[in-house]
Protein backbone atom coordinates (compact mmCIF):
# COMPACT_ATOMS: atom_id res chain seq x y z
CA UNK A 1 0.00 0.00 0.00
CA UNK A 2 1.44 3.37 -1.03
CA UNK A 3 2.37 5.53 1.95
CA UNK A 4 1.06 8.68 0.29
CA UNK A 5 -2.23 7.05 -0.72
CA UNK A 6 -5.05 9.56 -0.45
CA UNK A 7 -7.71 8.00 1.72
CA UNK A 8 -10.29 10.74 1.70
CA UNK A 9 -10.64 13.78 -0.46
CA UNK A 10 -13.13 16.60 -0.65
CA UNK A 11 -13.26 18.18 -4.10
CA UNK A 12 -14.55 21.74 -4.49
CA UNK A 13 -17.15 21.14 -1.79
CA UNK A 14 -19.89 23.73 -1.54
CA UNK A 15 -22.80 23.69 0.88
CA UNK A 16 -25.82 25.94 1.09
CA UNK A 17 -28.67 25.87 3.59
CA UNK A 18 -31.32 27.87 1.78
CA UNK A 19 -29.62 31.12 0.90
CA UNK A 20 -26.88 30.70 3.49
CA UNK A 21 -23.64 29.58 1.91
CA UNK A 22 -21.67 27.66 4.53
CA UNK A 23 -18.91 26.13 2.41
CA UNK A 24 -17.42 27.78 -0.68
CA UNK A 25 -15.58 25.29 -2.85
CA UNK A 26 -13.30 23.55 -0.34
CA UNK A 27 -10.75 21.00 -1.49
CA UNK A 28 -8.92 18.89 1.05
CA UNK A 29 -6.97 15.62 0.97
CA UNK A 30 -6.15 13.25 3.80
CA UNK A 31 -3.29 10.85 3.17
CA UNK A 32 -2.92 7.47 4.84
CA UNK A 33 -1.18 7.74 8.20
CA UNK A 34 -1.32 11.51 8.44
CA UNK A 35 -2.94 13.64 11.12
CA UNK A 36 -4.47 16.77 9.69
CA UNK A 37 -5.92 19.43 11.94
CA UNK A 38 -8.45 22.09 11.00
CA UNK A 39 -8.65 25.25 13.08
CA UNK A 40 -10.82 28.27 12.60
CA UNK A 41 -13.39 30.48 14.28
CA UNK A 42 -16.90 29.28 15.19
CA UNK A 43 -19.32 29.36 12.28
CA UNK A 44 -16.60 28.90 9.68
CA UNK A 45 -18.14 25.63 8.45
CA UNK A 46 -15.66 23.17 10.02
CA UNK A 47 -18.32 20.82 11.39
CA UNK A 48 -20.31 20.95 8.15
CA UNK A 49 -17.18 20.05 6.19
CA UNK A 50 -16.52 17.09 8.49
CA UNK A 51 -20.11 15.85 8.22
CA UNK A 52 -19.87 16.03 4.44
CA UNK A 53 -16.55 14.17 4.41
CA UNK A 54 -18.10 11.60 6.76
CA UNK A 55 -21.00 11.19 4.28
CA UNK A 56 -23.47 12.25 6.95
CA UNK A 57 -24.86 14.92 4.64
CA UNK A 58 -24.40 15.53 0.92
CA UNK A 59 -22.61 18.57 -0.48
CA UNK A 60 -24.54 21.06 -2.60
CA UNK A 61 -21.57 21.27 -4.97
CA UNK A 62 -18.46 19.20 -5.47
CA UNK A 63 -17.93 15.64 -4.30
CA UNK A 64 -16.19 13.32 -1.87
CA UNK A 65 -13.64 10.76 -3.02
CA UNK A 66 -13.00 7.80 -0.75
CA UNK A 67 -9.98 5.67 -1.67
CA UNK A 68 -10.16 6.89 -5.26
CA UNK A 69 -13.91 6.33 -5.58
CA UNK A 70 -16.28 9.23 -6.20
CA UNK A 71 -19.01 8.36 -3.70
CA UNK A 72 -21.67 10.51 -5.36
CA UNK A 73 -20.88 9.44 -8.94
CA UNK A 74 -23.26 6.49 -8.89
CA UNK A 75 -26.49 5.68 -7.08
CA UNK A 76 -25.36 2.07 -6.94
CA UNK A 77 -22.71 2.70 -4.30
CA UNK A 78 -23.70 1.62 -0.82
CA UNK A 79 -23.08 4.75 1.25
CA UNK A 80 -23.61 2.88 4.54
CA UNK A 81 -20.78 0.51 3.65
CA UNK A 82 -18.45 3.44 2.95
CA UNK A 83 -19.58 5.28 6.10
CA UNK A 84 -18.58 2.24 8.13
CA UNK A 85 -15.01 2.74 6.92
CA UNK A 86 -14.94 6.41 7.95
CA UNK A 87 -14.85 6.75 11.73
CA UNK A 88 -16.57 9.78 13.22
CA UNK A 89 -16.29 11.28 16.68
CA UNK A 90 -18.71 14.10 17.45
CA UNK A 91 -18.52 17.11 19.77
CA UNK A 92 -20.92 15.35 22.11
CA UNK A 93 -20.03 11.71 22.88
CA UNK A 94 -23.40 10.57 21.41
CA UNK A 95 -23.27 7.16 23.06
CA UNK A 96 -26.29 4.88 22.82
CA UNK A 97 -27.70 5.41 26.29
CA UNK A 98 -29.40 2.02 26.60
CA UNK A 99 -26.14 0.15 26.10
CA UNK A 100 -23.09 -0.35 28.29
CA UNK A 101 -19.69 0.94 27.15
CA UNK A 102 -18.85 -2.53 25.82
CA UNK A 103 -22.16 -2.92 24.00
CA UNK A 104 -21.82 0.56 22.49
CA UNK A 105 -18.57 -0.56 20.88
CA UNK A 106 -19.88 -4.01 19.95
CA UNK A 107 -23.05 -2.80 18.23
CA UNK A 108 -21.49 -1.63 14.96
CA UNK A 109 -19.33 -4.76 14.78
CA UNK A 110 -22.34 -7.05 15.18
CA UNK A 111 -24.92 -5.15 13.18
CA UNK A 112 -22.81 -3.66 10.40
CA UNK A 113 -19.80 -5.99 10.24
CA UNK A 114 -21.98 -9.04 11.09
CA UNK A 115 -19.41 -10.39 13.56
CA UNK A 116 -20.23 -13.18 16.00
CA UNK A 117 -20.74 -12.02 19.57
CA UNK A 118 -17.45 -13.42 20.92
CA UNK A 119 -15.53 -12.01 17.98
CA UNK A 120 -17.17 -8.58 18.41
CA UNK A 121 -16.46 -8.66 22.13
CA UNK A 122 -12.77 -9.40 21.59
CA UNK A 123 -12.49 -6.58 19.06
CA UNK A 124 -14.46 -4.14 21.26
CA UNK A 125 -12.29 -4.91 24.28
CA UNK A 126 -9.19 -4.28 22.19
CA UNK A 127 -10.53 -0.84 21.18
CA UNK A 128 -11.57 -0.02 24.75
CA UNK A 129 -8.10 -0.94 25.99
CA UNK A 130 -6.63 1.45 23.44
CA UNK A 131 -8.53 4.33 25.04
CA UNK A 132 -7.87 3.03 28.60
CA UNK A 133 -11.53 2.23 29.29
CA UNK A 134 -11.23 -1.51 29.96
CA UNK A 135 -12.18 -0.98 33.62
CA UNK A 136 -15.50 0.62 32.72
CA UNK A 137 -16.95 -1.75 30.16
CA UNK A 138 -20.10 -2.59 32.13
CA UNK A 139 -21.02 1.01 32.87
CA UNK A 140 -23.85 2.81 31.12
CA UNK A 141 -23.13 6.23 29.56
CA UNK A 142 -24.91 8.05 32.41
CA UNK A 143 -22.49 6.41 34.85
CA UNK A 144 -19.41 7.75 33.03
CA UNK A 145 -17.83 11.20 33.04
CA UNK A 146 -17.88 13.27 29.84
CA UNK A 147 -14.24 12.42 29.14
CA UNK A 148 -14.85 8.70 29.66
CA UNK A 149 -17.90 8.85 27.40
CA UNK A 150 -15.86 10.53 24.70
CA UNK A 151 -13.15 7.88 25.00
CA UNK A 152 -15.79 5.17 24.55
CA UNK A 153 -17.05 7.06 21.49
CA UNK A 154 -13.50 7.03 20.11
CA UNK A 155 -13.25 3.28 20.82
CA UNK A 156 -16.59 2.74 19.07
CA UNK A 157 -15.27 4.45 15.95
CA UNK A 158 -11.86 2.72 16.13
CA UNK A 159 -13.28 -0.78 16.57
CA UNK A 160 -14.70 -0.59 13.05
CA UNK A 161 -11.11 -0.39 11.70
CA UNK A 162 -11.82 2.79 9.78
CA UNK A 163 -9.49 3.97 7.03
CA UNK A 164 -9.74 7.45 8.45
CA UNK A 165 -11.02 8.92 11.69
CA UNK A 166 -12.82 12.27 11.59
CA UNK A 167 -13.04 14.11 14.90
CA UNK A 168 -15.21 17.17 15.29
CA UNK A 169 -13.97 19.13 18.31
CA UNK A 170 -14.13 16.04 20.53
CA UNK A 171 -13.18 18.04 23.61
CA UNK A 172 -15.52 21.00 23.01
CA UNK A 173 -18.10 19.81 25.53
CA UNK A 174 -15.58 18.92 28.26
CA UNK A 175 -13.95 20.90 31.03
CA UNK A 176 -10.15 21.28 31.12
CA UNK A 177 -9.42 18.25 33.28
CA UNK A 178 -11.52 15.92 31.15
CA UNK A 179 -10.17 17.49 27.97
CA UNK A 180 -6.68 16.25 28.75
CA UNK A 181 -7.63 12.61 29.15
CA UNK A 182 -9.19 12.73 25.66
CA UNK A 183 -6.29 14.69 24.16
CA UNK A 184 -3.82 12.11 25.52
CA UNK A 185 -5.75 9.33 23.79
CA UNK A 186 -5.84 11.33 20.55
CA UNK A 187 -2.08 11.88 20.74
CA UNK A 188 -1.51 8.16 21.25
CA UNK A 189 -3.66 7.36 18.22
CA UNK A 190 -1.80 9.87 16.07
CA UNK A 191 1.51 8.37 17.14
CA UNK A 192 0.20 4.90 16.23
CA UNK A 193 -0.25 6.20 12.69
CA UNK A 194 -4.04 6.23 12.60
CA UNK A 195 -5.19 8.50 9.78
CA UNK A 196 -7.06 11.41 11.34
CA UNK A 197 -8.70 14.67 10.39
CA UNK A 198 -9.37 16.62 13.57
CA UNK A 199 -11.20 19.87 14.10
CA UNK A 200 -9.86 21.30 17.34
CA UNK A 201 -8.76 24.41 19.13
CA UNK A 202 -6.24 22.45 21.19
CA UNK A 203 -3.10 24.10 19.82
CA UNK A 204 -0.64 22.01 21.89
CA UNK A 205 -2.19 18.85 20.41
CA UNK A 206 -1.99 20.27 16.90
CA UNK A 207 1.59 21.34 17.43
CA UNK A 208 2.60 17.97 18.84
CA UNK A 209 1.03 15.55 16.39
CA UNK A 210 -0.35 17.25 13.28
CA UNK A 211 1.44 16.73 9.98
CA UNK A 212 -0.43 19.70 8.66
CA UNK A 213 -2.78 22.35 10.01
CA UNK A 214 -5.39 24.06 7.86
CA UNK A 215 -6.95 27.36 8.79
CA UNK A 216 -10.59 27.71 7.82
CA UNK A 217 -12.82 30.76 7.94
CA UNK A 218 -16.06 31.84 6.26
CA UNK A 219 -16.48 28.52 4.46
CA UNK A 220 -13.01 28.51 2.89
CA UNK A 221 -9.63 27.04 3.69
CA UNK A 222 -7.30 30.02 3.69
CA UNK A 223 -4.04 28.17 4.19
CA UNK A 224 -2.56 24.80 5.11
CA UNK A 225 0.98 24.28 6.34
CA UNK A 226 3.13 22.32 8.75
CA UNK A 227 2.37 23.31 12.37
CA UNK A 228 5.59 25.22 12.86
CA UNK A 229 4.93 27.49 9.91
CA UNK A 230 1.23 27.99 10.33
CA UNK A 231 1.34 28.61 14.07
CA UNK A 232 4.39 30.89 14.00
CA UNK A 233 4.09 32.65 10.68
CA UNK A 234 0.60 32.44 9.26
CA UNK A 235 0.43 33.95 5.79
CA UNK A 236 -3.10 35.26 5.71
CA UNK A 237 -4.27 38.19 7.87
CA UNK A 238 -7.37 36.20 9.00
CA UNK A 239 -5.25 33.33 10.27
CA UNK A 240 -2.90 35.77 11.96
CA UNK A 241 -5.75 37.52 13.78
CA UNK A 242 -7.36 34.21 14.77
CA UNK A 243 -4.17 32.67 16.11
CA UNK A 244 -3.29 35.83 17.98
CA UNK A 245 -6.61 35.58 19.82
CA UNK A 246 -6.44 31.80 20.29
CA UNK A 247 -2.85 31.60 21.48
CA UNK A 248 -3.45 34.64 23.64
CA UNK A 249 -6.38 32.85 25.25
CA UNK A 250 -4.64 29.47 25.72
CA UNK A 251 -1.11 30.88 25.85
CA UNK A 252 0.14 28.76 28.71
CA UNK A 253 -1.13 25.39 27.37
CA UNK B 1 -80.29 -15.51 52.20
CA UNK B 2 -77.28 -13.24 52.42
CA UNK B 3 -76.78 -10.33 49.99
CA UNK B 4 -73.93 -12.15 48.28
CA UNK B 5 -75.25 -15.72 48.13
CA UNK B 6 -75.97 -15.17 44.40
CA UNK B 7 -72.19 -14.87 43.89
CA UNK B 8 -71.34 -18.56 44.29
CA UNK B 9 -73.90 -19.57 41.67
CA UNK B 10 -72.98 -16.87 39.20
CA UNK B 11 -69.21 -16.83 39.76
CA UNK B 12 -68.37 -19.17 36.80
CA UNK B 13 -70.19 -16.72 34.51
CA UNK B 14 -68.38 -13.77 36.07
CA UNK B 15 -65.08 -15.57 35.62
CA UNK B 16 -65.90 -16.28 31.98
CA UNK B 17 -66.78 -12.60 31.48
CA UNK B 18 -63.54 -11.56 33.15
CA UNK B 19 -61.55 -13.87 30.86
CA UNK B 20 -63.24 -12.28 27.85
CA UNK B 21 -62.27 -8.85 29.20
CA UNK B 22 -58.66 -10.03 29.54
CA UNK B 23 -58.67 -11.54 26.06
CA UNK B 24 -60.04 -8.39 24.45
CA UNK B 25 -57.69 -6.11 26.42
CA UNK B 26 -54.72 -8.24 25.40
CA UNK B 27 -55.78 -8.19 21.74
CA UNK B 28 -56.31 -4.42 21.76
CA UNK B 29 -53.09 -3.65 23.60
CA UNK B 30 -50.91 -6.02 21.58
CA UNK B 31 -52.28 -5.00 18.20
CA UNK B 32 -52.28 -1.36 19.27
CA UNK B 33 -48.69 -1.72 20.40
CA UNK B 34 -47.48 -2.92 17.01
CA UNK B 35 -49.62 -0.52 14.97
CA UNK B 36 -48.98 2.37 17.40
CA UNK B 37 -45.21 1.83 17.05
CA UNK B 38 -45.44 1.95 13.26
CA UNK B 39 -47.63 5.07 13.38
CA UNK B 40 -45.17 6.79 15.72
CA UNK B 41 -42.22 5.90 13.48
CA UNK B 42 -44.15 7.30 10.52
CA UNK B 43 -44.98 10.48 12.39
CA UNK B 44 -41.48 11.07 13.78
CA UNK B 45 -39.31 9.95 10.87
CA UNK B 46 -41.69 9.88 7.88
CA UNK B 47 -42.21 12.40 5.11
CA UNK B 48 -44.99 14.99 4.90
CA UNK B 49 -47.54 12.63 3.36
CA UNK B 50 -46.89 9.89 5.90
CA UNK B 51 -47.23 12.38 8.77
CA UNK B 52 -50.51 13.69 7.32
CA UNK B 53 -51.96 10.17 6.96
CA UNK B 54 -50.89 9.24 10.51
CA UNK B 55 -52.39 12.40 11.95
CA UNK B 56 -55.69 11.94 10.08
CA UNK B 57 -55.87 8.38 11.45
CA UNK B 58 -55.16 9.51 15.00
CA UNK B 59 -57.65 12.38 14.83
CA UNK B 60 -60.37 10.03 13.63
CA UNK B 61 -59.89 7.44 16.37
CA UNK B 62 -59.34 9.94 19.15
CA UNK B 63 -62.08 12.26 17.96
CA UNK B 64 -64.99 9.80 17.87
CA UNK B 65 -66.50 7.66 20.65
CA UNK B 66 -65.34 4.06 20.94
CA UNK B 67 -68.95 2.86 20.95
CA UNK B 68 -69.56 4.55 17.60
CA UNK B 69 -66.40 2.96 16.22
CA UNK B 70 -67.50 -0.48 17.44
CA UNK B 71 -70.92 -0.13 15.82
CA UNK B 72 -69.37 1.23 12.62
CA UNK B 73 -66.95 -1.67 12.25
CA UNK B 74 -69.24 -4.46 13.43
CA UNK B 75 -72.24 -3.46 11.30
CA UNK B 76 -70.61 -1.19 8.73
CA UNK B 77 -67.93 -3.51 7.33
CA UNK B 78 -70.37 -6.38 6.50
CA UNK B 79 -72.76 -3.84 4.94
CA UNK B 80 -69.95 -2.41 2.84
CA UNK B 81 -68.09 -5.59 1.84
CA UNK B 82 -70.58 -8.40 2.37
CA UNK B 83 -68.02 -10.07 4.65
CA UNK B 84 -69.64 -11.23 7.89
CA UNK B 85 -67.42 -11.26 10.93
CA UNK B 86 -67.96 -12.23 14.52
CA UNK B 87 -68.51 -9.62 17.24
CA UNK B 88 -65.31 -10.80 18.95
CA UNK B 89 -63.20 -10.28 15.81
CA UNK B 90 -64.80 -6.91 15.06
CA UNK B 91 -64.40 -5.86 18.71
CA UNK B 92 -60.76 -6.91 18.92
CA UNK B 93 -59.86 -5.13 15.69
CA UNK B 94 -61.70 -1.96 16.69
CA UNK B 95 -59.99 -1.92 20.09
CA UNK B 96 -56.64 -2.44 18.40
CA UNK B 97 -57.20 0.40 15.90
CA UNK B 98 -58.46 2.69 18.65
CA UNK B 99 -55.65 1.88 21.08
CA UNK B 100 -53.02 2.32 18.36
CA UNK B 101 -54.05 5.97 18.03
CA UNK B 102 -53.41 6.56 21.73
CA UNK B 103 -50.31 4.38 21.97
CA UNK B 104 -48.83 6.26 19.02
CA UNK B 105 -48.88 9.43 21.12
CA UNK B 106 -46.94 7.79 23.95
CA UNK B 107 -44.39 6.20 21.58
CA UNK B 108 -43.93 9.44 19.68
CA UNK B 109 -43.11 11.32 22.89
CA UNK B 110 -40.55 8.68 23.87
CA UNK B 111 -38.97 8.61 20.40
CA UNK B 112 -38.63 12.36 20.36
CA UNK B 113 -36.81 12.27 23.68
CA UNK B 114 -33.97 10.20 22.16
CA UNK B 115 -31.20 12.68 21.32
CA UNK B 116 -30.75 13.10 17.56
CA UNK B 117 -26.97 12.86 17.88
CA UNK B 118 -27.33 9.15 18.66
CA UNK B 119 -29.03 8.62 15.31
CA UNK B 120 -26.23 10.51 13.57
CA UNK B 121 -23.63 8.41 15.46
CA UNK B 122 -25.40 5.21 14.36
CA UNK B 123 -25.45 6.48 10.79
CA UNK B 124 -21.71 7.19 10.99
CA UNK B 125 -21.12 3.54 11.94
CA UNK B 126 -22.77 2.58 8.66
CA UNK B 127 -26.11 1.44 10.07
CA UNK B 128 -29.12 1.51 7.77
CA UNK B 129 -32.37 3.22 8.75
CA UNK B 130 -33.92 -0.16 9.55
CA UNK B 131 -30.99 -1.11 11.77
CA UNK B 132 -31.13 2.26 13.54
CA UNK B 133 -34.84 1.80 14.27
CA UNK B 134 -34.37 -1.78 15.51
CA UNK B 135 -31.20 -1.34 17.56
CA UNK B 136 -31.31 2.30 18.72
CA UNK B 137 -34.79 3.81 18.52
CA UNK B 138 -37.17 1.02 19.60
CA UNK B 139 -35.15 -0.44 22.51
CA UNK B 140 -34.94 3.02 24.07
CA UNK B 141 -38.52 3.97 23.20
CA UNK B 142 -40.03 0.89 24.84
CA UNK B 143 -38.05 1.43 28.04
CA UNK B 144 -38.76 5.16 28.30
CA UNK B 145 -42.46 4.79 27.50
CA UNK B 146 -43.51 2.27 30.16
CA UNK B 147 -44.75 4.70 32.88
CA UNK B 148 -46.81 6.74 30.40
CA UNK B 149 -47.95 3.63 28.52
CA UNK B 150 -49.42 2.13 31.69
CA UNK B 151 -52.16 4.79 31.41
CA UNK B 152 -53.23 3.24 28.13
CA UNK B 153 -53.32 -0.19 29.77
CA UNK B 154 -55.72 1.14 32.43
CA UNK B 155 -57.80 3.09 29.96
CA UNK B 156 -58.15 0.25 27.45
CA UNK B 157 -58.98 -2.34 30.10
CA UNK B 158 -61.86 -0.14 31.29
CA UNK B 159 -62.92 0.65 27.72
CA UNK B 160 -63.54 -3.03 26.99
CA UNK B 161 -66.86 -2.57 28.80
CA UNK B 162 -68.05 -0.72 25.66
CA UNK B 163 -67.94 -4.10 23.86
CA UNK B 164 -71.32 -4.95 25.40
CA UNK B 165 -72.85 -2.70 22.73
CA UNK B 166 -72.08 -5.33 20.08
CA UNK B 167 -73.14 -8.20 22.33
CA UNK B 168 -69.79 -9.47 23.59
CA UNK B 169 -70.17 -11.09 27.00
CA UNK B 170 -67.23 -9.47 28.72
CA UNK B 171 -67.26 -8.60 32.42
CA UNK B 172 -69.66 -5.63 32.34
CA UNK B 173 -72.09 -7.32 29.93
CA UNK B 174 -72.07 -10.41 32.16
CA UNK B 175 -72.76 -8.21 35.20
CA UNK B 176 -75.70 -6.55 33.42
CA UNK B 177 -77.23 -9.93 32.71
CA UNK B 178 -76.73 -11.16 36.28
CA UNK B 179 -78.13 -7.93 37.67
CA UNK B 180 -81.23 -8.23 35.51
CA UNK B 181 -81.77 -11.81 36.63
CA UNK B 182 -81.02 -11.37 40.34
CA UNK B 183 -82.41 -7.86 40.89
CA UNK B 184 -79.29 -7.01 42.91
CA UNK B 185 -77.69 -4.20 40.87
CA UNK B 186 -75.73 -2.63 43.73
CA UNK B 187 -74.07 -5.88 44.82
CA UNK B 188 -73.45 -7.14 41.29
CA UNK B 189 -71.93 -3.92 40.01
CA UNK B 190 -69.90 -3.47 43.21
CA UNK B 191 -68.34 -6.89 42.74
CA UNK B 192 -67.71 -6.05 39.08
CA UNK B 193 -65.98 -2.77 39.99
CA UNK B 194 -63.87 -4.57 42.59
CA UNK B 195 -62.75 -7.16 40.02
CA UNK B 196 -61.69 -4.40 37.59
CA UNK B 197 -59.94 -2.57 40.42
CA UNK B 198 -58.01 -5.63 41.67
CA UNK B 199 -56.95 -6.67 38.18
CA UNK B 200 -55.78 -3.16 37.24
CA UNK B 201 -54.04 -2.69 40.58
CA UNK B 202 -52.01 -5.91 40.31
CA UNK B 203 -51.32 -5.52 36.59
CA UNK B 204 -49.93 -2.03 37.25
CA UNK B 205 -47.72 -3.46 39.98
CA UNK B 206 -46.41 -6.03 37.47
CA UNK B 207 -45.77 -3.26 34.90
CA UNK B 208 -43.97 -1.21 37.57
CA UNK B 209 -41.84 -4.25 38.47
CA UNK B 210 -40.92 -4.84 34.82
CA UNK B 211 -40.05 -1.15 34.44
CA UNK B 212 -37.74 -1.27 37.44
CA UNK B 213 -36.12 -4.49 36.18
CA UNK B 214 -35.31 -3.16 32.71
CA UNK B 215 -34.67 0.46 33.68
CA UNK B 216 -31.29 1.78 32.59
CA UNK B 217 -29.53 4.53 34.57
CA UNK B 218 -29.94 7.92 32.92
CA UNK B 219 -32.12 6.69 30.07
CA UNK B 220 -34.88 9.17 29.24
CA UNK B 221 -33.37 11.79 31.54
CA UNK B 222 -31.84 15.08 30.43
CA UNK B 223 -28.30 14.47 29.29
CA UNK B 224 -25.49 16.00 31.31
CA UNK B 225 -21.77 15.61 30.88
Amino acid sequence: MCASEIVLEGKKIGKKYGKLEVLRGISIRIKRGETKVIIGPSGSGKSTLLRILGLLEPPTKGTVIFKGMDVYASNKLNLNKIRSKIGFVFQQPSLFRHLTALDNVKLGLKVVRKMRDDEAKRKALEALRLVHMEEWIDHYPAQLSGGQQQRVAIARALAMDPDVLLMDEPTASLDIELTWEVIEVMEELAKKGITMLVVTHEIPFAKEVANEICFMSEGMIHECDIPENLLRNPKTPRAKAFLKRLIGEFGGR
Amino acid sequence: MSSFSWLSWWSPFIFKGFLMTLKMSAAGLTGGFVLGSLLALGDVYGGKITKAVVNAYVEFFRGSPLIVQLLMFYYGIPALTGYEWSAVTAGAITLMLNSAAYQKGYFKGAMESIPKDQLMAARSLGMSTRQIVLHIVLPQTYRIVIPAWSNEFVSLTKSTSALLIIGIMELTATAMTISALTFKPLQVYSVTAIIYFIWIYFALKIIEYIYERIRIPGLGETKTL
